[in-house]
């Protein structure tokens, strides 16, 4: 029961932040791209540069911060997934020279805010 | 784009040309990494890199770039690689171009983009010389010390936006010249002497022992009853001692410069190093070590004088670890790391009191110390240790009606008449050992007694008397010939004659020194 509703609510979460960078001038190529090892939650780009983009929403602040459900763990995986991505998308490696990572942290209702680049 | 800055590390006191190689990749995920062997100050880097890049207005860039510090098997440590650091991305990202001819950069960078002083520029201005390296950029505040290395093309750099501009041709920065500064004589100004020989009331022979010890750089050992003022003395021998020679600047200057003991705007240190230990300071910071080496005291008081207060109170581990840096002049460190020696050729003042309570022998007051604590507190001291020591003697405890007295009587001799024969003492010296690399008498290796000293017959036949009397050890013999020279520079100093003899009285004054009453 719970995992169906996390995958409902991470669902939720990545079409509000899609919408979000949307708006903001970005493309988005990928939602949700899959693979045995991990996902990555939206490939978009902006201009020249290919961002994979890690989204986190929580309903409420009482057991914390979205930030904090972002640590360096989550990012080395985000950063192997979007390596793995390169590699199997050959032709986008080739068109694009410059990649990051950003996050879009969601509290339902309250506020989106977007990090760039912060594996930098 | 990969470029390649030179830099230099220290590793002792021989410093090692280092090959900052920056490269930043046109693709790839944005990151910073420094290899090649750093510890976490080279490490740390990267945070003081950037954030000094961005807050001096430019561009960092969002991309991958890595730092290679060839040879990459020599650990680093250190904030000196800030700056070349900092130029290879600026030349990467072809920001700035580098100088045609090789040139150093070194230094520790500030948050604000601004250089901060940094220990070891004079040892870079060394290697660069040997290296053939004609200009070096450093922080303006170590420009002075480097400067003394003649030859080599200072550039006081203030910070990362001035140098941009002089690397661009826009503004140039001025070459730095030597200042003979105010502010070099580090281990202490000659006005700065806590004590005046004058102020020392009584304690003659005393005074006329540490003139000798001075003169000729010999160890001495002081013992007496506590507030007999053996302290004052140890503290007043700092203003008699003669400035240093230039040899000895540029020695003493390379330890200080390593040590990060040169303030800001400093220059090559002239004044005789005077250093004092506690008694709680460690073997590794008394004689030097570390697992990347590290000079200790007697390194720093290279040239000048270690002060050993309350000798016997320091570990029995550490005192001996004095004996072989005592005999050689300098100390060999040897870690995983690898080998390194520092000079340590010093004078120690070393002052004990006889016996734990401080009154044996003492004239009014009476010992409470019983037979066996005397000999376990003499005991600390070893033979082979005092065996070292040149000038034994003794500080007893001055009356009072003399220190009454003294307060109308202007006393006798004061610390600039004694420092100025000791001066010429020194200068005699000096000239009898020129192009050995010997300053003074206390340094003379036996070779150097045989063929320098010049024994009367008379003193020669006291010599001998004495070493089968007092069954003197050979090292002994040999010291005694250097006190007796030294006595007898000090004779030709206060006469102003030629001859530097060693004469019978020469020799009885230097046996009375040498002669330990409990032996």
């Amino acid at each position: 029961m719970t995992k169906i509703f996390n995958r409902k609510i991470g669902k939720e979460g990545e079409e509000i932040a899609a919408d979000s960078l949307k708006e903001k001038g970005y493309k988005i190529l990928e939602n949700n791209y899959r693979t045995k090892f991990g996902e990555i939650d939206l490939i978009a780009l902006k201009g020249n540069t290919l961002v994979f983009v890690e989204v986190k929403l929580k309903q409420t602040e009482d057991f914390g911060t979205p930030e904090e459900m972002v640590g360096a763990a989550k990012l080395s995986q985000v950063q192997r997934m979007a390596e793995f991505y390169l590699m199997d998308n050959p032709g986008i490696a080739k068109k694009y020279n410059s990649y990051r990572i950003d996050a879009v942290c969601i509290i339902q209702g309250r506020r989106i805010t977007h990090y760039e680049n912060i594996t930098f | 784009m990969l470029t390649k800055v030179l830099s230099a590390a220290h590793f002792g006191l021989t410093p090692t040309p280092i090959e900052v190689e920056v490269n930043v990749f046109k693709k790839g995920f944005p990151g910073f990494s420094i290899i090649g062997l750093p510890n976490k100050s080279v490490e740390e880097a990267k945070e003081r890199v950037k954030t000094a890049l961005i807050n001096s207005g430019i561009d960092f860039p969002n991309l991958k770039i890595i730092v290679n510090l060839a040879p990459a098997d020599i650990p680093k440590e250190g904030s000196l690689y800030d700056l070349p650091i900092a130029v290879g991305i600026l030349a990467s990202m072809e920001i700035v171009k580098l100088p045609e001819e090789k040139a150093y950069f070194y230094g520790e960078l500030s948050l604000d983009g601004t250089l901060r002083h940094t220990r070891g520029a004079f040892l870079l201005a060394l290697s660069a010389r040997q290296e053939k390296i004609k200009s070096i950029f450093v922080p303006a505040t170590c420009a002075n010390e480097a400067t003394v290395i003649e030859g080599v093309r200072v550039y006081p750099v203030k910070s990362v936006t001035e140098l941009i501009s002089h690397l661009n041709g826009v503004a140039e920065i001025e070459k730095a010249k030597y200042s003979p500064s105010t502010s070099s004589g580090q281990p202490r100004d000659d006005g700065g002497v806590e004590f005046d020989f004058s102020e020392i009331i009584g304690q003659e022979s005393a005074k006329r022992a540490m003139t000798i010890a001075a003169a000729g750089g010999h160890n001495i050992f002081m013992m007496g009853s506590p507030g007999a003022g053996k302290t004052m003395l140890a503290r007043a021998t700092a203003g008699i001692l003669p400035p240093l020679n230039e040899e000895e600047a540029l020695e003493v200057t390379k330890i200080y410069s390593l040590t990060g003991n040169i303030p800001p705007g400093g220059g090559l240190i002239k004044a005789r190093p005077f250093r004092t230990a506690h008694h709680t300071t460690s073997r590794i910071g008394l004689i030097g070590g570390g697992s990347e080496p590290h000079p200790g005291e007697i390194s720093l008081a290279h040239n000048g004088v270690l002060f050993l207060d309350e000798f016997p109170e320091f570990p029995r581990s550490t005192l001996e670890a004095l004996r072989q840096p005592m005999e050689d002049g300098e100390v060999a460190i040897t870690r995983i790391a690898g080998s390194v020696k520092f000079p340590a050729n010093f004078m120690l003042i070393a002052a004990a009191n006889p016996c734990p309570c401080g009154f044996l022998g003492d004239p009014k007051k009476e010992c409470k110390c019983s037979p066996r604590t005397i000999m376990k507190y003499q005991a600390r001291l070893s033979g082979p240790l005092m065996d070292r020591v040149d000038l034994h003697i003794n500080v007893p405890a001055v009356d009072v009606d003399k220190l009454i007295s003294a307060d109308t009587q202007p006393a006798t001799l004061n610390s600039k008449t004694i420092r100025n024969i000791v001066v010429k003492a020194r200068k005699i010296q000096q000239k009898r050992f020129r192009g050995l690399k010997i300053y003074m008498n206390s340094s003379m290796k036996n070779k150097h007694i045989k063929k320098f000293c010049n024994i009367e017959k008379d003193a020669y036949l006291l010599l001998k008397q004495a070493v089968n009397t007092y069954s003197l050890s050979a090292r002994t013999y040999f010291r005694l010939i250097k006190i007796s020279q030294t006595i007898a520079d000090l004779g030709a100093a206060e006469s102003g004659e030629r001859g530097q003899t060693i004469t019978s009285a020469h020799v009885a004054e230097a046996l009375q020194y040498r002669i330990r009453t409990n032996d």
